[in-house]
């Protein structure tokens, strides 16, 4: 089934992407994220001293603070906080830096769809810049259930709003180990196959849920591969600088 | 929260001698001359009204949108300007989120006084049907580095962004023309706003001693410095505003050179401005003519019936 995108792009293409980090000079970490039309920026202070009130202190803590690009802040943005926040939780190393904060701001530049996985890829990108220790980083994609049944990957903002549901789903980065293979599957399955976030909006049937992971698995073994080769040539780049 | 002060960032005692001594002999520690200003650059994003300008280290992104209200009932044929400041904890760590602070409600009020006061942004233009609807143009202001003199970054983003923004085109309709059909941009063109004149701030650093002047103050200059002053003046040599709040006393002579110097770089920031502006407008007009490639199509076909 063929379906007819206004870009021209077919049901399983992902939009341009374009990543840049260390933008900023004040942050610790920085990166700017833009698929199509969505840019993201992201900056990370930390690790701050202290934890808020309701924190453990035992742990390091992550604090999300979401700019929308104009407006007050609202129910949807405290949302969004929440989410990122969850997901970096699960993917930081909390033990190494107990007692501390590390402040993670997204100003939205610019929402053409897929939101908040934009958001989230910029994020990560931005605490690699800072050099806050993790286990793996994150990859995120938007995957969306038409009306006609199909599945189609990284919205616009205008498909967004005429599709049946759609789902944000973020997944660990695909892993290049020297490790013999099996040491590092989880159950028997490989680790980039578990979920870490899972989002959806509206009704679609549980077929099309699996579906949907499916493509968003396979999509993120691409995006790990741009992520990868990105950090490697801006690693190289600044060892030649310094 | 005393762990949160503790954050906070400070010059040392040797860095701030550094640089005062540095200024008594005209050396200002990032190799500009005292009155010299850092490279502006000035950027726009994919849709009308949005502009990233960075000045040295200092990045600050404008958004302009609109709605339609209606007027205050004292001023019916006026439309509204209003100026939001966000000092995002992006740009500073000791920017905290939530209520905007001091400098952020001053660095507002600069320049909504720069625009508004001095009629630079044309407020009747914008009003469609007296007393009952009025568009009211929100200019949302991002900092997002802080790398130093603020106010002057913000104020040529807000200015861009002013330039690049384009308002639905709208006309009365109805039984009794009293509705406000708003028309879409596919439909027909969006207006740009009117603008008479850019007031253009410029900020400069005062020293205890009183023969040291600076314009631009970068982040460390800012920390040592006794006093600040901001001008707003045009291309035209008028000045729209001065806001000198506190801080070292400076005598007359001093405030007559400074407006001078003013007038000046207000011509040649006024220029960059317009020359972004011109080529992001080219830009946009290019990027219509591809999109519809079917219309230029028919209009051959119906040259060639003739």
């Amino acid at each position: 089934m063929e379906v007819d995108r206004e870009d021209g792009r077919s049901q399983n293409q992902l939009r341009p992407l374009a990543c840049s980090r260390n933008i900023l000079h004040r942050a610790h970490g920085s990166a700017s994220w833009s698929q199509g039309d969505t840019k993201v920026l992201a900056a990370v202070y930390g690790p701050k001293a202290g934890t808020k009130k309701n924190e453990n202190p035992e742990k390091a803590c992550i604090e999300v603070i979401w700019k929308p690009k104009t407006g007050q802040i609202g129910k949807l943005e405290k949302e969004y906080e929440m989410i990122l926040k969850r997901t970096l939780q699960s993917i930081c190393i909390l033990t190494v830096n107990p007692n501390t904060t590390t402040s993670v701001i997204i100003q939205v530049v610019n929402d053409d769809g897929a939101l908040l996985p934009s958001a989230i890829n910029a994020a990560c990108m931005a605490l690699v810049d800072a050099g806050i220790p993790m286990r793996h980083l994150a990859v995120s994609i938007c995957c969306c259930v038409a009306r006609s049944g199909l599945v189609i990957l990284d919205p616009t903002k205008l498909e967004e709003q005429n599709m049946k549901a759609f789902a944000y789903l973020v997944f660990p980065n695909s892993v290049h180990s020297v490790l013999p293979e099996g040491s590092l599957s989880v159950q028997g399955e490989p680790i980039e196959n578990g979920i870490i976030t899972s989002v959806t909006h509206g009704v679609m049937s549980v077929d099309d849920y699996f579906y949907c992971l499916e493509r968003g698995r396979a999509a993120s073994t691409k995006l790990s591969d741009f992520l990868r080769r990105n950090l490697q040539q801006q690693s190289t780049d600044s060892s030649k600088a310094g | 929260m005393e762990g949160r002060l503790a954050n906070a960032w400070r010059l040392t005692v040797n860095d701030k001698n550094f640089i005062k001594t540095a200024l008594l002999s005209e050396i200002r520690i990032d190799g500009r001359k005292p009155f010299e200003y850092r490279k502006i650059s000035i950027k726009f994003g994919r849709e009308d009204g949005s502009s990233e300008v960075q000045l040295g280290q200092t990045r600050v992104m404008g958004i302009v949108t609109a709605q339609l209200v209606q007027p205050y009932r004292d001023r019916p044929k006026e439309g509204m300007l209003s100026i939001f400041t966000e000092f995002s904890p992006m740009a500073d760590p000791s920017f905290e989120p939530g209520r905007p602070g001091e400098l952020a409600v001053e660095l507002g009020r600069i320049i909504d006084r720069g625009l508004r006061e001095s009629r630079a942004v044309d407020t009747e233009s914008l009003c469609i049907l007296a007393g009952k609807f009025v568009w009211a143009v929100r200019i949302d202001i991002h900092i997002l580095d802080n790398g130093g003199n603020l106010v002057d970054a913000a104020n040529i983003a807000a200015l861009a962004a002013l330039l690049t923004f384009r308002r639905p085109e709208c006309s009365l309709g109805g039984e009794d023309g009293q509705e406000v059909i708003v028309h879409p941009p596919e439909i027909r063109e969006p207006l740009p706003l009117m603008v008479h004149h850019l007031p253009i701030a410029i900020t400069f650093g005062f020293f205890s001693n009183e023969s040291i002047l600076l314009i631009d103050p970068t982040h460390n200059e800012e920390a040592v410095m006794n006093g600040r002053m901001t001008t707003t003046v045009n291309a035209n040599g008028d000045i729209c505003a001065i806001q000198k709040g506190g801080g070292e006393g400076v005598p007359q002579r001093v405030i007559m050179q400074c407006l001078q110097l003013a007038t000046s770089k207000a011509a040649s920031i006024t220029k960059q401005i317009k020359d972004a502006v011109e080529a992001f407008n080219t830009e946009r007009a290019l990027r219509k003519i591809k999109r519809h490639p079917t219309s230029t199509g028919v209009d051959v076909r119906e040259k060639q019936n003739q």
